[in-house]
């Protein structure tokens, strides 16, 4: 029981990452119209360049502004790309950004495994995944980097959330996720906004990829492609751009992936996740919270 | 309010509008006098809808100027054309129907959002139906109610010139009747009113002046009393 307990304590800390990229995801879905597969790729290049500054400053600071800022910018250098594809005449080809997406995941790939650490995985120092023990009560352990990671997400996931139903940009934002045509004639500055958006999913890449370092202390070229394809199924069980369906399901997925580990290879989670997401797809086609809309 | 004819402010000067080789609008001339209601009318297709959007820089002209209090706006976006005064509400209405009723209004607002309790009163006092239905979702209103939601969030913009196209569309008789008491309400408390309409009947007894568009081009122009009258006017849209 007490391994059980220690295994959904893990996977809440899991899931509670999980639930961050699938809202950056659906964001990205919902507002910038674009399948963004390539997120959770921006967020594992992000994390390279946070080991890179640890590496050559050796300053905490210097690596957490660094990867935000890498991640920002590096999300504001692929909205031109986009938008070039979501303002051509006629109806928004999602399938077009989708493709593209995938084409800067496939790149982001390739850099990692040829350019970045000789295609080795990079591993962080002990120091920065604080691995220090906060709580331990027999097999019950809390780290201090699951900690960091439960409250930061929480955190971040509650502005998320102010920012999109109480202010005005959000407003804006549910706006243009539900007509991008009657938002532009309203006098929203969609092009403006969308540059934000792009600004705020780096900023939340950005922060993704600092927890994920400190929670799990290592990256690979291919840990893309892991979290891409679960993120996919977590948005997709969920319903796409559904921001409460990608949060319980994000955390669900979490939970259920560390006891799987606890049961079976490690190898089977993703197996886990697609299985869930052929299930529901066959019973639910739209998701399980299946409003396609920002406001379910 | 009446109208100030000396005192022009939006001026359409020879605008063209195309889509590759099919003209939309062919040199369009159109002036609109300070306080007054002017009405376009025409069939479907005739390129009312494309005039509204080109002004509001949903549509850019070929060629041509649209000059606003003395502006070229032609090539400006409808987020700098909204901010600077002129607001369209489309046919549908515009509003956006999983906000609620006061997202929409604070949405209206958006450009003037520090200016946002002022003017929420003065809407409120003028549609009093929106205050008891500020929390619903806007999709839950009844057509009218919606179309009341469209004039609310439109004066929440700093707009001096509203827009309509086809306000009437889809309603009863008994809320055409209101649309259009709605619209002289606004005109006399000094809005100018640009109104694409089918309803020839309805439109032509509050307008000061029409335009008729045939095929993307001013076929007629005149005074509202005047073209009532014209043979051409009674024929196609009266019947006689």
């Amino acid at each position: 029981m007490k391994v059980i307990i220690a295994q959904i304590i893990n996977g809440i800390a899991l899931g509670s990452i999980y639930v961050l990229l699938v809202t950056g995801f659906n964001l990205m879905f919902l507002v910038g119209k674009i399948i963004h597969f390539a997120y959770p790729y921006i967020v594992v290049i992000s994390m390279y360049a946070c080991w890179g500054l640890l590496k050559l400053t050796n300053n905490p600071l210097i690596a957490v502004f660094g990867t935000i800022i890498s991640s920002i910018l590096l999300h504001i250098m692929v909205e031109p790309l986009f938008r070039h594809i979501n303002t051509r005449k006629g109806p928004i080809d999602i399938n077009s950004s989708f493709i593209v997406s995938l084409g800067i995941a496939l790149i982001l790939t390739e850099i990692m495994s040829h350019q970045l650490n000789y295609g080795f995985p990079i591993a962080f120092p002990l120091n920065w995944m604080s691995s220090s023990i906060f709580l331990e009560i027999n097999l019950i352990r809390i780290s201090t980097g699951q900690l960091y990671t439960l409250l930061v997400s929480i955190l971040i996931a509650l502005a998320l959330f102010i920012l999109i139903y109480q202010t005005q940009l959000g407003r804006a934002f549910r706006a243009i996720a539900e007509n991008i045509s009657k938002a532009r004639l309203q006098g929203i500055p969609i092009l403006r906004l969308n540059l934000l958006l792009y600004g705020i999913a780096g900023l939340l890449g950005g922060i993704i990829a600092l927890l994920f370092s400190m929670l799990i202390g290592s990256a690979s070229p291919w840990l893309g492609e892991y979290i891409a394809l679960k993120v996919l199924a977590v948005a997709i069980v969920a319903g796409l751009g559904n921001m409460k369906g990608g949060l319980i399901c994000g955390l669900v997925l979490g939970i259920v992936e560390s006891l799987i580990i606890h049961f079976l290879p490690g190898s089977w989670s993703n197996a886990l996740a697609f299985l869930m997401m052929l299930f529901v797809i066959l019973i639910r086609p739209r998701g399980i919270f299946n409003k396609n809309s920002i406001e379910s | 309010m009446a109208p100030n004819r000396e005192k022009i402010i939006l001026k359409i000067e020879n605008m063209t509008v195309r889509y590759g080789p099919i003209f939309a609008l062919k040199k369009v001339n159109l002036k609109i006098a300070q306080g007054e209601i002017v009405v376009l009318i025409g069939s479907n297709g005739a390129g009312k809808s494309t005039l509204l959007k080109s002004i509001i820089g949903l549509e850019k002209p070929t060629e041509g100027h649209i000059i606003y209090q003395e502006k070229e706006i032609s090539l400006w976006g409808p987020d700098h054309i909204t901010r600077f005064g002129i607001f369209l509400i489309p046919e549908d209405g515009g509003i956006f129907r999983t906000l609620t009723v006061e997202e929409n209004l604070q949405l209206g607002a958006y450009h003037f959002f520090s200016q946002y309790q002022e003017r929420i009163e003065v809407v409120i006092k003028l549609f009093p139906v929106l205050k008891e239905r500020l929390k619903q979702v806007a999709g839950t209103l009844s057509g009218g109610e919606q179309r009341v939601l469209a004039f609310g969030k439109a004066l929440m913009s700093n707009s001096r010139i509203l827009m309509l196209d086809e306000p009437s569309i889809g309603l009863s008789p008994k809320y055409i009747v209101q649309i259009f008491e709605t619209i002289q309400a606004l005109n006399q408390r000094g809005y100018t009113i640009l109104l694409a309409e089918q309803n020839v009947i309805q439109a032509s007894k509050y307008a000061n002046r029409i335009y008729v568009l045939e095929n993307g081009q001013i076929v007629l122009n005149g005074n509202a009393s005047d073209l009532r009258n014209h043979p051409r006017i009674k024929e196609a849209y009266f019947g006689s």
